[in-house]
């Protein structure tokens, strides 16, 4: 979005009978709440790009032998670590928050006999669900199950 | 009254190597919507401004136009809801052919592509055993009827083309008004044509070109929510494909 | 000048043009129709309608009783041969248009479902919540596209109909987007351009709707009829004249006075038990004697009355009148459900137009006319609520049915004549354009014309006012000929458009004036005050108005009567 519309966004499929000027986005669009919020989201996928670079870093550490791995920890105590991983927290649950946001909205209205939930059901399932998983992964991180 | 100034975008494709901005001051009623600045200018001030209008009550869908960045039906904004400087700008995304007018061909041919109306698996003729034997209409509950009615309120004002941004990126995008209305007959308890269309719906520069941004949806000045349609129907597009790979053709219904 | 060779050409992309190109592009698939519009189909002023459509649905109900209706409705100016075909054709056209994807309101067995509304007997008012209109033109829009051989000229403004040997083979036509003509030939034209409300300032009309179809048949030597006759709708929202459909009295509303009365009570016009359903003529008479009489509501914008549907509900007002609601916030500020919505009568339809026969065919041998333009007459001196969009797809029908039976009989004009007239057309318009030696703005002949019209044309009709009004339009016909225009530019000249449609307004505007002057008794919608009651003896026929330089020439048709006899209306 860094700049005017795509010249072509909404040309017809033959050229139009006078010169038409290409389109243009608003001269404030860089400030418009809702361009902002897509940007934001869209700069999300930077991050998840980058922390699968750490898991791979990770992955080589467990496999370099038990040296490598405690080398590789203490350094994600690094505070540029923990900010990333901060940053990282935030932008999951901003991407979640909205996409539950939206998801309910998306169940087709039906599937045969059978209709979806009401919207709230919906939304508040998806929130048991995210809740019970991490719930699970901590318990069998911090060796409670499993 | 107060007066405003008004920021109106020009361009006259035999004067104009570009578009260009014209201000006007204008004497403002309070109960004026955006629509009416524009009018005055045009019947006051300068003539020569050039845009579209019809019923100024929100339901011809005529005109559409950016309102201090945002894509807004100027017949239902109203102007006290802006300061001292309101700037009108033809609708974001479109190729404008004349000051605060948009050229309508390409999207004209989205919502053409959709095949908006209904198909029925026989001919008319043959058709006549399903519908109501006295009155020749089809039967639909109130329930089938709501399941589609919220998007068959499109007036095809195109402000969601304005605010999406994956139409300004990508020139071919169907995009949200069009989707929409392929969704809705696709989800009419009369049409038997979901399979076609999501076949059309299966292309490129169709439904998987939405990223869900839901900015359609935010302008939409009915509350048709096309966001909702393309995503619903990317869902049924993935069934009928797989249907597909496991039945013949034909054999789906 | 490019030329281009149609069966049919369509002017108007409304309901009945809409209609009508369906029906010739079915009826003869190899056939070629042009469906030419100043606007994109869709913005067609059709999508402002609200409350429904008229045709028999229910077990008790029958043709007889529409007919019937309608007639006594028309103030038996009606031509009860038309009424008796449109009430027959009606349920078949509304089926159509339900098969066709119009998303109707149903009953709890899937049915249609009707509603009740002014002078109708029974409920057969076919209806989508209140937005028939637009899901009635959107129907239609999107129906159309699966014809190939409809092709659409969007954004052409037609200025004129091509004439040869007496018949009409074609238009000339504007291309809004290059400021360039072409002409446009066909075997048959049907115009279905609608109204034109706008020659009134305080309408619930849209700003497209200035006559264009009646002054082009007009100019060509066809008559209009019955013009004299303009409705005004009772409830228009003060300011605006944004239209709140009679549906809301339909679904149980009131209309109050300043006292808080549901003052129809005393006049007792209405249908059945119910005081608000009476025909739109009556009620708004009824209004303007209560605001006469010191019970009205004073506002911003005049005086007005109280139309109350707080008692309904909010789920029966979210269901059936959205649009409703709607409007009123955004454009009044306020919330039916809790505060009754102030109104006044605004003009709404005009009775009258292009004169045609029962099948739309006008006294010219090519030229059809349907919809609001046309007048065939089923609407005689009064419309009946909801019974407009039917007749659109009525007689766009039949139009388009007897211009192709027409046009397959037809030779092809001579190319290089036609084309010639278009030239000559085209070369009128250019000198037209940025013509900054005239005198006159378009705004300012505009607002004369307004204030004259509404001065002498109003809900009560005087003969000194209505003088005037003749005397005042005939006068701004020579002056709109000097118009002063500032844009010289070619590519999407409003302003040269909007001065045509000025042309065509006056034109309009004089007929109708000449026509009111001249029926001197009150019928239907025209209501005298010099000469208060209906005069069967000496009036009961169609005014007809022929072009003539010197102001409109009036003469007289015969109504078609039948088993109605004329009688007093009572309600």
């Amino acid at each position: 979005m860094a700049g005017p519309a795509h010249p072509e966004a909404m040309a017809p499929p033959t050229p139009g009978r006078t010169r038409a000027a290409p389109p243009q986005m608003p001269s404030t669009w860089w400030s418009a709440k809702r361009i902002r919020t897509y940007i934001l989201f869209d700069a999300t996928g930077i991050i998840y790009f980058l922390i699968a670079f750490l898991g791979i870093r990770l992955i080589n550490a467990l496999g370099a032998g038990p040296e490598a791995w405690d080398a590789a920890m203490e350094s994600l105590k690094n505070p540029i670590y923990i900010a990333f991983h901060l940053l990282t927290l935030v932008s999951v649950i901003f991407v979640a928050v909205r996409f539950f946001r939206l998801f309910p909205k998306a169940q087709p209205p039906a599937m045969g006999p059978m209709k979806p939930p009401p919207g709230p059901i919906i939304h508040g399932m998806l929130y048991v669900v995210w809740f019970g998983i991490t719930a699970f992964m901590t318990a069998v991180l911090a060796g409670v199950i499993l | 009254m107060v007066e405003k100034t008004i920021i109106i975008t020009r361009f006259d494709p035999d004067r104009d190597e570009k578009p260009r901005k014209q201000e006007y001051t204008v004497p403002c009623e309070d109960s004026w919507k955006v629509l009416d600045a524009v009018n005055f200018i045009k019947d006051e001030i300068d003539a020569t401004v050039s845009h579209r209008w019809s019923c100024r009550m929100a339901v011809c869908g005529s005109c559409g136009m950016m309102v201090n960045g945002e894509p807004k039906l100027t017949c239902k904004t109203a102007l006290s809801d802006y300061d001292d400087r309101v700037d009108i700008e033809p609708l974001a995304n479109f190729p404008i052919v004349r000051d605060l007018v948009v050229e309508l061909d390409g999207f004209m041919h989205k919502f053409e592509s959709v095949k908006p109306w209904i198909i029925r698996a026989k001919e008319q003729a043959e058709d006549k055993a399903s519908l109501h034997p006295e009155k020749d209409t089809f039967g639909q509950s109130t329930e089938e009827l709501g399941n589609f009615k919220q998007f068959s309120m499109c007036i095809n004002c195109m402000l969601c083309y304005s605010a999406c941004p994956v139409v300004a990126n990508e020139p071919d995008f169907l995009g949200p008004a069009a989707i929409a209305l392929g969704h809705r007959y696709n989800l009419d308890s009369r049409d038997e044509g979901a399979e076609e269309r999501h076949d059309i719906f299966r292309g490129e520069g169709t439904v998987f070109s939405c990223s869900y941004a839901n900015e359609c949806s935010e302008v939409c000045p009915k509350n048709v929510d096309p966001a909702a349609a393309i995503n619903q129907a990317k869902f049924g597009t993935v069934i009928d494909w797989a249907k597909g790979l496991v039945l013949p053709r034909g054999g789906t219904k | 000048m490019d030329v281009f060779r149609h069966d049919i050409v369509i002017v108007g992309g409304g309901g009945a043009g809409l209609r009508a190109a369906i029906e010739a592009a079915e009826k003869n698939p190899t056939a070629s129709i042009a469906l030419v519009s100043k606007v994109y189909p869709m913005r067609s002023h059709t999508v402002s309608a609200e409350g429904g459509a008229a045709a028999i649905a229910r077990d008790d109900d029958n043709l007889e009783l529409h007919g019937y209706d309608t007639v006594k409705g028309s103030d038996f100016l009606g031509d009860q041969d038309c009424i008796q075909y449109f009430v027959e054709q009606a349920p078949k056209e509304l089926a159509l248009l339900e098969n066709w994807g119009c998303p109707f309101s149903r009953n709890e067995d899937g049915t249609v479902a009707t509603r009740a509304f002014g002078g109708m007997t029974t409920k057969r008012t076919w209806y989508a919540a209140d937005k028939i209109g637009f899901h009635m033109l959107h129907a239609l829009f999107q129906h159309s596209m699966r014809f190939k051989n409809i092709v659409r000229y969007d954004e052409y403004f037609v200025s004129k109909l091509l004439v040869e040997d007496g018949a009409c083979r074609g238009v000339a036509a504007l291309d809004i987007r290059t400021g360039e003509y072409s002409t446009i030939l066909g075997r048959a034209v049907i115009l279905t351009t609608g109204g034109g409300g706008k020659i009134f300032p305080f309408t619930t009309n849209g700003t497209i709707k200035t006559g264009d179809g009646m002054a082009l048949a007009y100019r060509a030597g066809v008559p209009l009829k019955d013009m004299e006759f303009v409705q005004y709708h009772p409830t228009g929202l003060p300011g605006t004249g944004i239209l709140i459909t009679e549906a809301t009295r339909g679904e149980g509303g009131y209309l109050r006075n300043s006292e808080g009365d549901r003052f129809l009570v005393e006049y007792d016009y209405g249908v059945g038990n119910k005081a608000e359903l009476g025909p739109r003529d009556m009620i708004s008479r009824a209004i303007v004697q209560e605001i006469e009489a010191g019970r009205g509501l004073s506002g911003a914008y005049g005086d007005h009355v109280l139309l109350d549907l707080t008692h309904l509900g909010e789920d029966k007002i979210n269901s059936r009148l959205p649009f409703v609601r709607e409007l009123a916030n955004v454009y009044i500020g306020v919330d039916p459900v809790t505060t009754p919505i102030p109104v006044r009568p605004v003009v709404h339809y005009m009775m009258g137009g292009v004169d045609t026969d029962i099948h739309g065919a006008t006294e010219m041998p090519g030229l059809y006319a349907a919809g609001e333009t046309a007048c065939v007459s089923i609407n005689g001196a009064n419309r009946l609520g909801s019974n407009s969009l039917t007749e659109c797809l009525v007689f766009g029908a039949a139009a388009a049915n007897h211009a192709m039976d027409y046009a397959n009989g037809s030779a092809e004009g001579n190319e290089a004549s036609l084309r010639a007239q278009a030239e000559e057309e085209a070369g009128r318009v250019e000198n037209l354009r940025g013509r900054k030696k005239g005198g006159e703005r378009i705004s300012e002949i505009r607002r004369e014309l307004n204030l004259a019209m509404e001065a002498g044309f109003g809900v009560y009709r005087e003969q000194a006012s209505m003088q005037a009004g003749v005397g005042a339009t005939a006068q701004l016909r020579g002056r709109v000929a000097d118009l002063r225009l500032e844009d010289e530019s070619k590519v999407f000249n409003t302003e040269l458009i909007t001065a045509l449609e000025l042309m065509n307004m006056v034109e309009v505007a004089e007929v109708l004036a000449v026509s009111a002057l001249h029926r001197k008794e009150s019928r239907g919608a025209h209501t005298c005050k010099d000469f208060p009651t209906r005069n069967d003896e000496e009036y009961l026929y169609h005014t007809i108005a022929r072009h003539d330089p010197a102001g409109p020439r009036l003469g007289k048709k015969d109504v078609v009567l039948g088993k109605w006899v004329p009688e007093e209306r009572k309600y």
